[in-house]
């Protein structure tokens, strides 16, 4: 295991701003971490590159306890780099930047040359070795700051909204890039993303992270909804400005009036026109975007809310879903989950 | 009226005939004044550093005091510093009164709180993320150091300016410590003072228009630096 965390917690000014029971991340593999804002992923990715400490709880790192003395940081540091999300660059050309680290660990100039001209090829900024860092674009920005981290060959990568702020074509080369130090060097990467569709591609985990701990469900398809009344045996539930949900009352006994919810992409069920059905919430909506998602098929519809559908291969091709078209389908009970 | 007139042409002359003790009286001063802020940067700017960098209790208390000593009158230095060194003193067998070393203490002395409390402003308003990127890419704490120093370059510079220009212009320490000793002691300010004393306006006036000078070029390049400041917040 390359990193096992254990009842760890980081409070700050009283505040809980992560509490995890265990989460274990295995070497050479790619970890995608989402959440809403403020959910701990900028946190637990500090905690992860050792330049903050829990408050409580305990670290391993490959197999060993983190320590935070100042020279056991200064080892574990050098096997481990981030990438901010804002990231901010030395007064100076991108030639001088991408050689820090190679700097600080005291690299011969020769092999400095070397690994500096090789990283900003892999970026796409070898162009530009003498530009002022400070003049990149946003996108040039985020390629320098991979290159400054991958320069060190560090055996983890955390990268804090790799893609965020930045144009689609740059987005696919940061994340090719990503893809392929981890293929060819079996780099560990933990990426902290609300671009969950895009980094799912390369992903082989997804963690995902709700006030600070961590959930066992996507932060997709959460919706907050209003009790309106109740219907025999259940309670209808609103949802954005017109979606209705009924609700069994065996599931929500004390049920407060505003409440969350999530509904299961994997548990939507596409129904066939003249389908006859006992279920109790069946809506309609547009197919807005489908997209493959490794052996499933992901499907975005728009019901009044956006919901996500995930299908497998033989469902969607059974079902011959087309973007634009109109759709009926059913919530099953057992989709629906109350926060 | 006349007499200022006159004596700006005669220091004009005087200037630009190279005379040896006017060029004696600059050069010490510009030693003196050198010397001393090399020392109180050496200081300073660390320790403007470690406790812009540092948590501990009683910090606020530490600027107050800094600020404060900001403001201490140079005969004060030099009346401290005279009860160390003079011959009935603690350091008294060090034979430091009336010597170039003893004006250096009282300058380093006065100036070191204007360095480390510049110094202060300038690192702080350092980007936090220079810490972080400095030390998530490797770099051990004086690496770091060294990082945050660098981007904190103009304010530092300008902080150094500000302490050269605060010492050359003094005279109390220089005067009470050094002892106006000619060619040997003699500072612009105290020299000033002596030729006033005497009715002497021509050298007084010479030394003036250099130390204005001096003071104008420092000015010229204190500004460089807040200018290039500026330019990169902006």
């Amino acid at each position: 295991m390359l990193y096992e965390l254990s009842r760890l917690t980081r409070i700050f000014k009283e505040r809980t701003i992560l509490d995890l029971e265990h989460l274990s991340i295995e070497k050479g593999k790619i970890y995608a971490l989402t959440g809403a804002n403020g959910a701990g992923k900028s946190t637990l990715l500090t905690l992860l590159a050792f330049l903050d400490q829990p408050t409580s709880g305990e670290i391993r790192f490959c197999g060993e306890r983190v320590r935070y003395g100042r020279q056991q940081l200064l080892h574990a540091r050098r096997r481990v780099v981030l990438v901010d999300q804002y990231p901010i660059h030395f007064t100076g050309p991108v030639w001088k930047n991408v050689e820090f680290g190679l700097k600080v660990r005291g690299i011969s100039k020769k092999l400095r040359q070397k690994r500096v001209e090789e990283v900003l090829e892999r970026v796409g900024l070898e162009n530009f070795p003498q530009a002022d860092a400070h003049k990149l674009s946003g996108g040039e920005s985020k390629r320098l700051a991979l290159a400054r981290a991958l320069v060190v060959e560090p055996e983890v990568l955390l990268c804090d909204e790799p893609t965020a702020n930045v144009d689609a074509e740059n987005q696919e080369i940061i994340l090719n890039i990503l893809e392929g130090i981890n293929r060819e060097q079996q780099t560990s990467i933990v990426v902290a993303t609300h671009y969950l569709s895009q980094t799912r591609r390369l992903a082989h985990h997804v963690l995902v992270l709700e006030h600070g701990s961590l959930s066992e469900t996507m932060n997709e398809n959460i919706f907050k909804c209003e009790r309106i009344h109740k219907e025999e045996d259940f309670l209808v539930c609103r949802v954005g400005k017109e979606v209705d949900i009924r609700l069994a009352c065996n599931q929500v006994q004390g049920l407060e009036q505003h409440c969350r919810i999530h509904i299961d992409p994997k548990s939507i069920k596409f129904l066939a026109r003249d389908a006859q059905t006992q279920e109790k919430n069946i809506l309609t909506g547009h197919i807005v975007q489908i997209e493959q998602d490794q052996d499933f098929v992901r499907c975005t519809i728009d019901c009044g809310i956006r919901l996500h559908a995930v299908l497998t291969m033989d469902a969607y091709l059974q079902q011959q879903l087309m973007i634009g078209e109109k759709r009926v389908f059913c919530l099953p009970d057992t989709s629906i989950l109350l926060l | 009226m006349d007499l200022l007139v006159n004596s700006v042409q005669s220091a004009f002359l005087l200037l630009f005939s190279g005379d040896p003790e006017l060029l004696t009286i600059v050069w010490v001063s510009l030693k003196v004044s050198g010397i001393s802020t090399v020392i109180a940067s050496l200081f300073g700017i660390p320790a403007g550093f470690l406790i812009a960098y540092s948590h501990f209790h009683g910090k606020r208390f530490v600027l107050t005091c800094l600020n404060t000593l900001l403001a201490l009158p140079t005969v004060v230095i030099g009346l401290l510093v005279y009860s160390f060194i003079a011959r009935r003193g603690i350091f008294g067998s060090l034979e430091l009164l009336y010597t170039q070393k003893a004006i250096i203490i009282g300058q380093v002395i006065l100036i070191v709180p204007l360095v480390t409390s510049l110094s202060i402003a300038a690192i702080s308003k350092i980007d936090s993320r220079y810490r972080k990127t400095a030390l998530t890419l490797g770099a051990n704490q004086r690496q770091m150091a060294w990082v945050i120093i660098k981007e904190a370059r103009y304010g530092i510079g300008a902080a150094v300016i500000a302490a050269f220009g605060r010492v050359i212009a003094e005279i109390g320490i220089s005067m009470m410590l050094g002892g106006n000793a000619r060619g040997f002691t003699r500072t612009m300010t105290t020299a000033m003072a002596l030729e006033y004393d005497k009715g002497e306006f021509v050298l007084a006036v010479a030394l003036g228009l250099t130390l204005m000078s001096i003071a104008f070029a420092i000015n010229l390049l204190f500004h460089f630096f807040q200018g290039r400041d500026a330019i990169d917040v902006v």
